[in-house]
């Protein structure tokens, strides 16, 4: 049975619990930042900092309006990071999400390159490259694994508005599809159900008010093209070519030699 | 002149053609040296079930040595060699009606070793000249790419991220599978055997036998010990 976080747009003040939460529970040290004239800090994820809400101004008819999303990884069915992860560091977990064992990243980065939402974030080191990525588990790193206690995300857990909910993805689905019909019918004509069916489901779904574009999200988020010519239709023919090549040498020698023996035999003596 | 007078002299007495000169081989070598581990490290993040070896980016760091002597190699050869650079770039670009000839013997010289069935060859063959154009073509296209994921990695746009990785595995495909076959019909192959006749020792001594070199490159040596008009260099 999958299991879901349910975000509400709309429930959500932007009080940025859930991000002094994720740091909380996994450890993570806090980072210094210079005021930039918002309370959106710190300024982006980063391999410390896997969650964090997003601040959008938007102007609607003369008036502004103050938008909160919250930015780290959707957990999606088809994940582009698991799909391009060399080392099988990313993986789905049994329940549905993208979970990472760090150990085994190598730190090459495609799952940065590649995510649609812009997540995976590393402390890679520009000349050497050495690198290990970073991004929200959904509180399943092993020793501080919520989930398998039986608990919801420490996001979840502090959030005192119940903008965040954890539960089974179907349920959540019904949930959040009600919502928006509700929205929609008291003063957010465009609200709008994102995670529902994007990229097979995610396991982040979120409660909008407006179109996801105005969140600065993609509206149809997608594996990107080279991805898939990359994994589903060149790594196979490397494969086949690899084979070939080395199958058809294989057989080379084998015939070639047997000619030139034959050619070197006596009475036929050419060299 | 002196090194045209020197040649002359080394088909009399030892009845050898100097193939590849020093600065060449240098390269040729470092370049091998470098491609062998650019290709182990890459290798294992092609297999998944490898993927363990490249844990924690040691062998990035082996990756980024190698891709630096394989880059710095020619550009340092292109500098200091730029007249040979020049030849032999060329020559990886001409292509003519013996070439042709070439391709359609090829699979009786080598499946049944049939060494009439060759027609005259330049100073690289056929076969040599689609290896090294492909050597030039796609280690630009490797080299850009790799450049690019290593020095842009955190300000290029996704999209030239994500096809730059495209292409490094092309070109890695392309590369690693004629390497195999590089190898193969230079020392492998029956007819490359024993080594000290040809393509093994023009590279490791830079010298060929007259004869092998009458026999694998008549209009090359032809050329050569006629005393054409031709520059001292003797990889062209």
């Amino acid at each position: 049975m999958a299991k879901a976080i349910l975000y509400d747009a709309i429930k959500c003040t932007a009080c940025r619990a859930c991000q002094v939460a994720c740091k909380g529970w996994n450890q993570l040290p806090a980072e210094e930042t210079t005021n930039r004239g918002t309370y959106e800090n710190p300024p982006d994820l980063s391999f410390q900092t896997w969650l964090k809400i997003k601040f959008t101004e938007v102007k609607r008819n003369g008036k502004m309006d103050w938008l909160f999303t919250r930015q780290a990884c959707m957990h999606c069915t088809d994940a582009s990071c698991v799909k391009v992860c060399p080392t099988g560091a990313l993986y789905y977990h049994e329940l549905g999400f993208v979970a990472y064992d760090k150990d085994l990243c190598s730190g090459c980065g495609y799952c940065a390159d590649f995510c649609p939402f812009n997540v995976p974030r590393s402390d890679s080191n520009l000349w050497t490259g050495v690198a290990k990525m970073d991004k929200c588990v959904f509180c399943t790193t092993p020793g501080l694994d919520r989930i398998a206690e039986g608990y919801e995300p420490a996001c979840v857990k502090t959030c005192p508005t119940g903008a965040l909910t954890f539960g089974d993805r179907d349920e959540l689905v019904v949930v959040g599809g009600e919502r928006v019909q509700a929205l929609q019918a008291n003063g957010h004509p465009n609200a709008y159900f994102y995670g529902d069916k994007e990229l097979g489901g995610l396991h982040v779904m979120y409660v909008l008010g407006d179109s996801p574009d105005v969140y600065g999200l993609p509206v149809d988020p997608k594996v990107p093209a080279a991805a898939i010519a990359w994994k589903d239709v060149i790594q196979p023919i490397g494969w086949a070519v690899g084979g070939l090549a080395l199958l058809g040498l294989g057989i080379n020698y084998i015939i070639a030699r047997e000619a030139k023996l034959r050619r070197e035999l006596p009475g036929r003596k050419e060299e | 002149m002196e090194q045209e007078v020197e040649r002359y002299k080394w088909i009399k007495m030892e009845q050898e053609v100097e193939r590849y000169r020093k600065p060449t081989r240098i390269l040729h070598w470092f370049n091998g040296g470098a491609f062998i581990i650019l290709f182990f490290t890459g290798l294992i993040l092609f297999i998944p079930s490898l993927g363990f070896l490249a844990v924690d980016s040691w062998t990035r760091i082996l990756h980024r040595i190698g891709a630096v002597i394989i880059v710095a190699g020619p550009l340092i050869y292109l500098l200091t060699n730029w007249k040979a650079s020049w030849k032999g770039l060329k020559e990886a670009f001409v292509w003519g009606k013996d070439d042709l000839e070439w391709l359609k013997a090829a699979p009786r010289y080598y499946f049944l070793c049939d060494e009439e069935a060759m027609p005259p060859q330049e100073h690289m063959n056929t076969g040599q000249k689609l290896w090294w154009l492909m050597v030039i073509v796609m280690g630009v296209v490797i080299g850009v790419s790799g450049l690019i994921m290593w020095v842009f990695k955190t300000t290029a746009p996704a999209a030239l991220l994500q096809w730059s990785i495209f292409a490094h595995d092309v070109a890695f495909i392309a590369l690693g599978a004629m390497f195999f076959v590089h190898v193969f019909l230079s020392v492998i192959h029956p007819l490359m055997r024993p080594l000290r006749t040809g393509a093994w020792s023009s590279m490791a001594r830079g010298k060929v036998s007259a004869e092998y070199a009458k026999a694998h490159h008549r209009k090359w040596y032809d050329r050569v010990s006629k005393g054409m008009k031709e520059s001292p260099s003797a990889d062209e």
